[in-house]
């Protein structure tokens, strides 16, 4: 027994040192901390003052002199750079690009391969802004990696919207066999309209219906409306998900002419299809629509219905007398709700905007 | 017979012993996860730019929804804060669960109120709906006035409303970051098929300033109570639940803020309304529902979004709301004990509820066992006192190691306290909580399966002060 409490008293000792080690070591961490803040950013006005100076001198001798100057100090670089890359464009972006090139490209490149996220990081985030298009094939790799590197690498591959690069993104998304969906999604929304043509040129490929699906949802996204034909010949396609992001395309494009299909897919055999059907009528506000529109307040599902409702409120005058209708029948008592939900919505908007 | 008591008295002693051993090593063990997962976020997230969540176009638009009873003191401080939030499209859903004092009638002067016709899908069940009422002014803002049902009822009242494919559970007396949705949604954005909840660190509000609902400077509070619960939220939050995310194993994302994909929300059947202790019920049936559906899941905790809560500052207050808390625990273990050592729910199974159900369920019993039979040991001098002492030193010093630990976290966590005094003087609280406030909350923690076995159902509300209100710095 006393060897136990032995034991216990020199274990009691132990805690109590360590609780006070602990207790010493954050108050040494807030004084080497302040001392190292204070240092850190007294270079970063430094090389500050020194970049400004690039930014207002042409030619690139002086961020040549300026790279080669601090490029000992590569966090310090890296975190000006970051943050003056965000406000500047054009030829500014240009001087930025000449001292990452010089300071922190190597750096940088070498840890795109690091086995350290941090690393992989913090060079994704700089090669999106710096990096030459051409070599951008090493980032596709990253969007396979770790979700927090993924993202960066996609908001990375966003930003260098050139025609290699689109060339490339689009390169890798076909040969994808198992790619990340929501990455390219991401990527192509953010590239906008640039992506038009290769998204024609993709559509027409022999690719999987996920891929297909993929490209018609973003073509109503961006919008493309001159993808518009391309995505019609997939409205009467077997599967259910590629006909729902037809509808829901065609609602985002607002194309007159699509109103017949439309109202095709409005009485399609899923819900999915006929309530995104109906929310792209109700967006086309086309008075051809009405009939349908009504129609769809009987529908036993209820994201219809609701979508139905959004399509007649904004059909001025005709929608609300249809709103009206709808409300006062007795045939069924969730069509009349839905419809006095819309009209009650009417007034209060009414009333804000005359109070 | 006393030969037999002895021997029966020396298994316990050593029971004790190794429950003991198992608990602090195990504590230590998360903690120092903890100082690894929150190290390896400050570094992570310094790269990441908040502005670029802003402006994505894949930002998922949030429903807040916010249970409110009884809560006119800040109702309308905590729906200005959630309306102030930065997040590109999200709506606040303010659940005003039948109060019996003026919460509704302040939020409809406050913000011109207007009832609506609205009619709403019923996927998950709750009470009647009184009232559905909007704001003209700021279309993000809907209250729904519904008859009492309790937290988890106005829970799915919410949910039913909600038009977003994330939510995010917040109580409605609390301040939550203005940036807090756009660091929470990034684990959505960043693995948006398998991110099926985010939690968030919760903070006392007590001794802080808040300036137009929100928090501008960070004090220790004066209340000694408050003190203690300010060590036991840091060891809870940054030591405990940063530590058992980081293995798979985290059962609570607190009530107070919380993020999750409606849509399995709603495949699990939502809230249930007869749980006590509804985040905790949430979170095991969501990952039962995903173990079942062999549906690949992550469950985030992270240590930066921070939700600022006002905690009790009366024996009677804490007494009360750590009873519901453990009543609460006890409800939801009993409801999905299936899960409890069954390995098709894996580490949940396996690790997570069996920890939770000896170290944290069962704790405050063996724990109130242990002083029983030190008393009972005093009234027949069986005690050796050089080693009961000394054992009880043991125990303090562990105790003071872990809290001290947790202060060393807080240090590291990015809104630390400013001043090193505060740090200083919660030192000597880290040594002051062993002496009554464990003790007092074990016995309250033990009571509570009194209170469960005996059908208390009781909420158990403390006073809020509001925060404008707020206690002075010290």
């Amino acid at each position: 027994m006393s060897h136990f409490v032995i034991i216990i008293r020199a274990s009691v000792y132990v805690l109590i040192f360590f609780a006070l080690l602990i207790l010493l070591y954050i108050v040494l961490r807030r004084i080497y901390q302040q001392v190292n803040d204070k240092r850190f950013n007294l270079r970063y006005v430094r090389i500050e003052e020194g970049l400004l100076n690039v930014l207002s001198t042409p030619g690139p001798e002086s961020a040549v002199r300026l790279a080669e100057e601090y490029k000992r100090f590569p966090d310090v670089l890296t975190k000006l750079l970051l943050d003056y890359a965000k406000l500047l464009s054009g030829p500014e972006r240009e001087q930025l690009k000449i001292i990452f090139r010089i300071a922190l490209e190597k750096k940088s490149l070498r840890d795109l391969r690091s086995r350290r996220t941090i690393r992989r990081l913090r060079a994704t985030r700089l090669l999106g802004f710096f990096i030459d298009p051409l070599k951008m094939g090493s980032m596709l790799k990253l969007l396979e990696d770790k979700p927090i590197v993924r993202l960066a690498a996609v908001q990375a591959i966003s930003q260098l919207s050139t025609p290699e690069t689109l060339g490339l993104v689009f390169q890798a998304f076909e040969s994808d066999l198992c790619p990340n969906i929501h990455s390219y999604i991401s990527i192509i929304l953010s590239l906008g309209a640039k992506a038009e043509v290769n998204i024609h040129e993709a559509l027409k490929k022999p690719i999987s219906q996920e891929k297909i699906a993929l490209l018609i949802e973003l073509v109503g996204a961006i919008p493309l409306r001159s993808l518009y034909p391309d995505i019609l010949s997939f409205a009467d396609h077997p599967e259910k998900e590629v006909r729902i992001k037809v509808a829901r395309a065609l609602g985002g494009l607002s194309i007159p002419d699509s109103v017949p299909v439309l109202i095709r897919l409005a009485s399609d055999r899923a819900w999915e299809v006929q309530a995104q059907a109906v929310k792209g009528l109700g967006r086309l506000k086309s008075p051809e629509a009405l009939d349908i529109l009504a129609e769809a307040f009987f529908s036993k599902n209820w994201h219809v219905r609701f979508n139905a409702r959004s399509g007649l409120m904004s059909l001025g005058e005709a929608g609300v007398k249809r709103l009206e209708e709808l409300s006062q029948q007795t045939r069924d008592s969730y069509a009349a709700a839905m419809a006095a939900m819309a009209l009650h919505d009417l007034y209060l908007s009414c009333e804000q905007m005359n109070p | 017979m006393i030969g037999l008591l002895s021997v029966l008295f020396h298994i316990f002693s050593y029971l004790v012993l190794i429950y003991f051993l198992l608990l602090n090593g195990f504590y230590i063990f998360f903690m120092a996860l903890s100082f690894f997962g929150i190290s390896r976020y400050r570094h992570r997230t310094e790269y990441v730019r908040m502005e670029e969540i802003f402006l994505s176009p894949l930002a998922k638009p949030i429903s807040i929804i916010a249970p409110a009873y009884n809560e006119e003191n800040s109702i309308v401080e905590s729906v200005r804060n959630l309306l102030s939030l930065e997040y590109p499209q999200y709506e606040v859903i303010v659940v005003n669960d039948g109060s019996t004092d003026a919460t509704l009638k302040k939020l409809i002067e406050a913000f011109s109120l207007k009832k609506t016709q609205w009619v709403f899908r019923k996927v998950v069940d709750h009470k009647p709906v009184l009232g559905i009422y909007v704001c003209p002014a700021n279309p993000k803002l809907i209250v729904v006035d519904k008859l009492n049902g309790k937290k988890a009822d106005a829970m799915n009242a919410g949910l039913n409303i909600a038009h977003y494919p994330l939510f995010c559970a917040v109580d409605s007396d609390c301040l939550i970051d203005r940036d807090c949705l756009l660091k929470v949604v990034r684990p959505f954005l960043e693995d948006p098929e398998r991110t099926a909840g985010v939690g968030g660190i919760v903070r006392l509000i007590n001794g802080c300033t808040v300036k137009s609902g929100q928090v501008t400077r960070i004090r220790l509070p004066r209340n000694i109570l408050a003190r203690f619960q300010t060590l036991e939220y840091f060891r809870a939050f940054l030591g405990g639940r940063i530590g058992m995310s980081l293995v798979k194993s985290i059962l609570i994302i607190s009530g107070a803020f919380g993020v999750f994909r409606k849509d399995l929300i709603l495949k699990c059947g939502g809230y249930r309304p007869a749980s006590i202790g509804e985040d905790l019920d949430l979170v095991v049936r969501l990952r039962k529902y995903l173990h079942d559906h062999k549906i690949p899941y992550t469950i985030h905790f992270l240590p930066d979004p921070i939700c600022w809560t006002e905690v009790p500052e009366t024996l009677r207050a804490l007494r009360k709301q750590r009873n519901r808390w453990h009543r609460g625990l006890i409800e939801a273990f009993m409801y999905s004990r299936r899960m409890i050592f069954n390995p098709r729910y894996g580490v949940t199974g396996l690790f997570a509820m069996p920890f939770y159900l000896i170290f944290e369920l069962f704790g405050p019993l063996i724990e109130l066992l242990g002083y029983a039979i030190f008393i009972f040991c005093l009234l027949f001098r069986l005690v050796d006192y050089p080693f009961a002492f000394i054992f009880f030193l043991l125990s303090v010093a562990l105790g003071t190691l872990l809290s001290v630990a947790a202060l060393l976290l807080e240090e590291f966590s990015l809104r630390r306290f400013p001043r090193t005094s505060d740090v200083l003087l919660m030192a000597v609280y880290c040594i002051l909580e062993n002496i009554f406030y464990r003790q007092y909350l074990a016995f309250v923690r033990g009571k509570a399966f009194i209170d469960y076995f005996r059908g208390k159902k009781e909420w158990g509300a403390m006073d809020k002060k509001g925060f404008s209100a707020e206690i002075p710095c010290p």
